[in-house]
């Protein structure tokens, strides 16, 4: 577990004259569920967004896999094996749950270009789609209509398109966004069951501290685009620095959960 | 850790009895689509038979005349082709890929003319000419399609449709005001090959027509269902979530917008065939806002909804025109109010079909289905 997947060099960007990451690094252990939370306004999803290339940065390198990434267009980061969710709920509303999926799959293969075979002819595809499906519960909806799928489904569903190309790592920006508070459990498990059966590295913005200390192997804390902190969940939990940061806004996180006695 | 598994998309080695099967299969699901081709491929001589006019037209002296209840009912449907696969061509850019132009008479009318100018001052045998205008239409609007694709990857929706409108504009503009074509009269096209001229040889220009439908329908209908179909659907969804998933958008929308032009050039080239003619109409804004309509009112999406909304328009604007009704002391003469009737009928339609006829048949059934 001492392989380095994924790692940012002096990341910084600016929107003018804000600042809004400067100069964050951040090693990603190959295997490791890493969770990254902060205070809204932290940077957290613009840090995520330079890593996945949906910005430039103003410096610094991405370092995916022993590759400079820095410079690589969003759609070919795919094809190097990382996928990434997004905080809004971003699917292909009319088509079925299972063309979402198999297009997922499809995107990633060289035999996209035909325009002549009917698309059902390539078995491979809709059988990954399946098998992707059923990772993460979905198998019995496939012929629905993305849109009819309540929203705890879509958020799988999500998670399937995202799986579906076999990425080395999963970017995941605060997958229970939106989600009734008794959903989350289930989608955790969701997300803790694909990572051990299909031993991936993931790393998760998330908002909600009880969520990450449970699941994760390492957590950095953002506080004003800066890396506040890194450690364990437990180290995080004790470190006074973090408490103070989260003092106002996640005070009772935090609180609530010394009194369970620290993270299970 | 974390290898990467292959994931295999080979197409398996089907043995010649699974096609067998699957032919069957086919022809079991689609065989409406086969009874309407037979009908089709028959309708001359049916017609031929049930009014007793030959379908090739009536002999006078040496030469036929061009009369009778069979040959008019092939003009027609010689236009419902040209007109079918002209919006077929524009559902494929809009209802498919999403992507919306007021282009398209550009690249309607471009077929019409060039084939036009190709004949008529092109000085080659007939044949030849007709061939060398075919290989030009496809290559000029193929180019052109390629051009104005280029322009969405700056432009989007109602910005990519202004600037297809204005270019389309100029189009007509240019060729009202272009001497050699007789600016707004229209170029004559005479110089037919014998055997496609619609004056001696009706019935070879509808099998021509007929085929040119079939191709294109059949054509949209394997694109759409293919790999390459399955991401023009994906990018109408939701563009930005195909690009994240890994696809070039760009390259997909220039294909769509590409083959709608080609497609839409041919149509144009069977029209002016047709007509014997090509004018500045062809190029002018109504044929892509009547297009536009035909697939609305058929079903945006859909594969027939083209081609009901196409014919179906056609006809009523072929029968209806010349109708004069009496109800008691009234008379209306309805080629005078014709445009009127016609958005009545519009506004009717998109009410009680609000997916088009085809696309809202669809929905029902689909409920219908999921309620069972």
């Amino acid at each position: 577990m001492s392989d380095v997947i994924l790692q940012a060099k002096n990341l910084r960007k600016e929107f003018g004259g804000l600042v809004a990451v400067s100069d964050v690094s951040l090693d990603i252990q190959q295997g490791s569920l890493h969770s990254i939370i902060g205070p809204n306004g932290a940077g957290k999803t613009t840090f995520f967004n330079l890593i996945s290339g949906k910005y430039r940065p103003t410096s610094g390198q991405v370092i995916f896999q022993g590759h400079d990434i820095t410079h690589m267009p969003l759609h070919q980061r795919i094809h190097k094996g990382m996928g990434r969710s997004f905080q809004i709920t971003n699917i292909f509303p009319n088509l079925t749950v299972l063309e979402n999926v198999r297009l997922a799959v499809q995107a990633i293969s060289d035999k996209t270009f035909n325009f002549w075979r009917s698309a059902a002819y390539f078995d491979g595809f809709i059988e990954r789609a399946t098998y992707v499906l059923s990772l993460v519960g979905l198998e019995k909806e496939i012929n629905l209509p993305a849109n009819l799928l309540p929203h705890g489904g879509k958020r799988k569903l999500e998670l399937a398109m995202l799986l579906a190309p076999d990425p080395a790592i999963l970017l995941l920006d605060e997958p229970t966004a939106g989600m009734a508070s008794e959903q989350v459990p289930e989608l955790i498990d969701t997300i803790n069951a694909v990572r051990q059966q299909e031993n991936k590295t993931i790393v998760m913005i998330e908002h909600n501290m009880n969520v990450v200390m449970g699941i994760s192997d390492r957590i950095s804390v953002m506080n004003m685009g800066e890396m506040l902190a890194e450690g364990s969940p437990s180290e995080i939990a004790g470190n006074s620095v973090v408490q103070e940061v989260y003092l106002g806004q996640l005070y009772d996180d935090v609180d609530e959960m010394a009194a369970r006695g620290g993270p299970a | 850790m974390a290898q990467t598994r292959p994931i295999s998309a080979n197409a398996p080695a089907r043995s010649a009895n699974a096609q067998n099967v699957s032919f069957v299969a086919s022809l079991r699901e689609n065989w409406l689509y086969w009874l309407i081709l037979i009908v089709l491929v028959l309708f001359p001589f049916i017609i031929g038979w049930l009014s007793g006019d030959s379908p090739f037209g009536t002999p006078r002296g040496d030469r036929m005349v061009m009369r009778g209840e069979s040959v008019y009912a092939q003009s027609v449907l010689i236009n419902i082709f040209a007109l079918s696969v002209l919006v077929m061509s524009y559902n494929l850019m809009f209802g498919f890929t999403g992507v919306i132009s007021f282009g398209h008479a550009l690249f309607f009318g471009l077929g019409g003319y060039l084939m036009g100018i190709i004949l008529e001052f092109g000085g080659m045998d007939p044949n030849i000419g007709l061939i060398v205008a075919l290989v030009v239409v496809l290559v000029v609007t193929g180019i052109l399609g390629f051009i104005v694709g280029i322009v969405s990857l700056r432009l989007r929706g109602i910005y990519f449709a202004i600037f297809t409108l204005a270019i389309a504009e100029m189009g007509w503009l240019f060729f009202r005001g272009l001497s050699i074509t007789n600016g707004e009269d229209g170029l004559n096209v005479a110089s037919l090959p014998e055997w496609l001229d619609p004056a001696r040889n009706r019935i070879m220009v509808y099998y021509v027509g007929l085929a040119l439908f079939v191709l294109t329908f059949v054509l949209i209908r394997r694109l759409v269902n293919s790999p390459v179909g399955s991401v023009f659907q994906a990018i109408r969804e939701n563009e930005e979530r195909a690009q994240v998933l890994g696809y070039n958008t760009l390259h997909y929308k220039l294909f769509s917008i590409t083959v709608a032009g080609m497609l839409a050039g041919l149509a144009g080239m069977l029209l002016a065939i047709m007509n014997k003619e090509a004018r500045p109409e062809i190029l002018n804004v109504s044929v892509t806002v009547d297009a536009l309509l035909m697939t609305i009112i058929g079903g945006v999406g859909t594969f027939t909804g083209p081609v009901i909304g196409a014919s179906g328009l056609h006809l009523l604007d072929t029968f209806l025109r010349e109708a004069v009704v009496t109800i008691g002391p009234i008379t209306i003469d309805i080629g005078e109010r014709w445009t009127l009737i016609l958005g009545f009928i519009f506004v009717l339609v998109v009410l009680i079909f609000p997916y088009g006829m085809v696309g809202t048949w669809q929905r029902l059934r689909m409920r219908f289905k999921r309620s069972k």
